[in-house]
C-alpha cells in the first residue's frame, strides 16, 4: 500500500515538473523576446498545471480502487471544471 | 514593458515564492499589497497575478515536498473539496460584504491566529511513540533519523478552515494557506512541516478553482503575471528547501510574526 502511494507520488511529482518545465520555457521566450503568444500559452499551461495534477490523482486512486478518495478527487476535478466552464461561458 | 520593470517584478515573485513556499502559505498576502500599493497595479490584475504566481509556487514547492514524503495526500484532497468549493464560491460571498469589511474581519482573524500560535509555538504535535496508529488521515514523519507519528484531530474545523480559505483566496488573489497552517498546526494536531507542504500541494488547486474566471475576465497582464511568476519558481525552491532545514520552533515563530504583520496591516487598513 505505502509503496503504491509513492508511486502515485512520482508519477504527480512527475508531471508537476513537465508542466512546470514547459511553462518557464513558453513564459522566458514570451519575456525575453516580448511576444504576447508565448506568455500567453506559458500562462494558460501554468494554470492547467494543477487541474492535471487532480486529474492524475484521481486515475491513480482508481487504479488502487481506493472509492472513496477517488470520489473525493473526482469531486474536485468537477469543481475545477465549473471554474473553467464559467470562464469559458464569458 | 521596459527591463527594469520586468526585473522588479521577477524580485517581487522572488521574495513572494520564498516566504510563501517556506509556510506554504503561496505568498499572496504580500504579493497583492505590493503590486497594488507598492507599483500601482489594479487590484483585479494584481490578484490575476497573484493567483497565478501561487499556483507556480505550489507546483515548485510541491516538487521539492513530495520528493520527501512531507505531503499528506490524503488529508490534502479531503481539504480540496472544501477549499475548491470556497474558491469558486469566494466571488459571490464577496457581494455580500463591503471589502472594509472583508478586510477588518480577515486582519482581526489573523491577528488573533498569529497570537495564539506565538504563546503555542513550544509545543509540539508529534508523537515519538511509533506504535500508536496515525488513522486514516494522520500519518508518520522522518525527522533526522527519528520517525514520529501524528494524528489528525477536528477534522470538522480543518474542513470548515479550507472553505473559508478557499472563498477568501478567490477574493483577494491568495492561495489561503495564511488560514490552513495555522489551523491545521494549532488547532488539529498536525506537525508545522507538513502542514506547510500539504498546504502548498492545495494552494494550487485552490487557486485554479478561481483563476480561470480572472483569466476570461481579461484581468491577466501577461508580462506582469509572467515576470512575477517566474520570479516565484526559483524563490519557492529554495523557500521549500530551507523550510525543511529551519527548526520548527523558529518556523512556527516566524509563521506567527507574519500573521501579525499581515493581520494588523489589513485591520488598520479597514479603519
Amino acid at each position: 500500500m505505502t509503496g503504491r502511494v509513492e508511486q502515485l507520488e512520482d508519477v504527480i511529482e512527475k508531471s508537476l515538473k513537465v508542466g512546470l518545465g514547459l511553462s518557464t520555457v513558453l513564459l522566458l521566450v514570451g519575456l525575453v523576446l516580448d511576444m504576447p503568444v508565448p506568455l500567453r500559452w506559458g500562462i494558460l499551461l501554468l494554470m492547467l498545471t494543477p487541474v492535471v495534477r487532480v486529474a492524475v490523482v484521481t486515475v491513480g486512486l482508481a487504479l488502487e480502487r481506493d472509492w472513496t478518495f477517488t470520489f473525493v478527487s473526482l469531486f474536485v476535478l468537477a469543481v475545477l471544471g465549473a471554474g473553467i466552464w464559467v470562464a469559458v461561458q464569458r | 514593458m521596459p527591463a527594469h520593470h520586468v526585473l522588479i517584478y521577477l524580485l517581487t515573485g522572488g521574495a513572494a515564492g520564498l516566504v510563501g513556499a517556506m509556510l506554504g502559505i503561496g505568498g499572496g498576502v504580500f504579493l497583492v499589497p505590493l503590486l497594488t500599493l507598492g507599483f500601482g497595479v489594479p487590484i483585479r490584475a494584481a490578484v490575476a497575478a497573484s493567483l497565478i504566481s501561487v499556483i507556480a509556487t505550489a507546483t515548485a514547492s510541491s516538487t521539492v515536498n513530495l520528493d520527501r514524503g512531507l505531503v499528506n495526500m490524503r488529508l490534502a484532497m479531503a481539504l480540496e473539496v472544501a477549499t475548491s468549493i470556497g474558491g469558486l464560491g469566494g466571488g459571490l460571498a464577496a457581494s455580500l460584504l463591503s471589502t472594509q469589511q472583508l478586510f477588518l474581519i480577515f486582519g482581526a482573524t489573523l491577528a488573533a491566529m498569529g497570537a495564539l500560535m506565538m504563546m503555542r509555538s513550544g509545543r509540539r504535535n508529534v508523537i515519538a511513540d511509533t506504535s500508536v496508529q496515525p488513522g486514516r488521515l494522520g500519518g508518520r514523519l522522518q525527522e533526522g533519523d527519528t520517525t514520529y507519528v501524528y494524528r489528525v484531530r477536528r477534522l470538522p474545523l480543518a474542513l470548515g478552515a479550507s472553505l473559508g480559505a478557499g472563498a477568501v483566496s478567490g477574493l483577494l488573489g491568495l492561495g489561503g494557506g495564511i488560514i490552513k497552517v495555522p489551523v491545521l498546526n494549532t488547532f488539529c494536531g498536525v506537525p508545522i512541516r507538513v502542514a506547510a507542504a500539504t498546504s502548498a500541494f492545495m494552494i494550487g488547486v485552490t487557486a485554479a478553482a478561481s483563476v480561470f474566471v480572472y483569466f476570461a475576465r481579461g484581468d491577466v497582464v501577461l508580462p506582469i503575471a509572467a515576470a512575477v511568476a517566474l520570479g516565484a519558481l526559483p524563490g519557492s525552491l529554495a523557500g521549500a528547501r530551507l523550510g525543511q532545514r529551519v527548526e520548527a520552533r523558529a518556523l512556527k515563530i516566524f509563521m506567527a510574526v507574519v500573521l501579525l504583520l499581515v493581520g494588523g496591516r489589513m485591520a488598520l487598513e479597514a479603519l
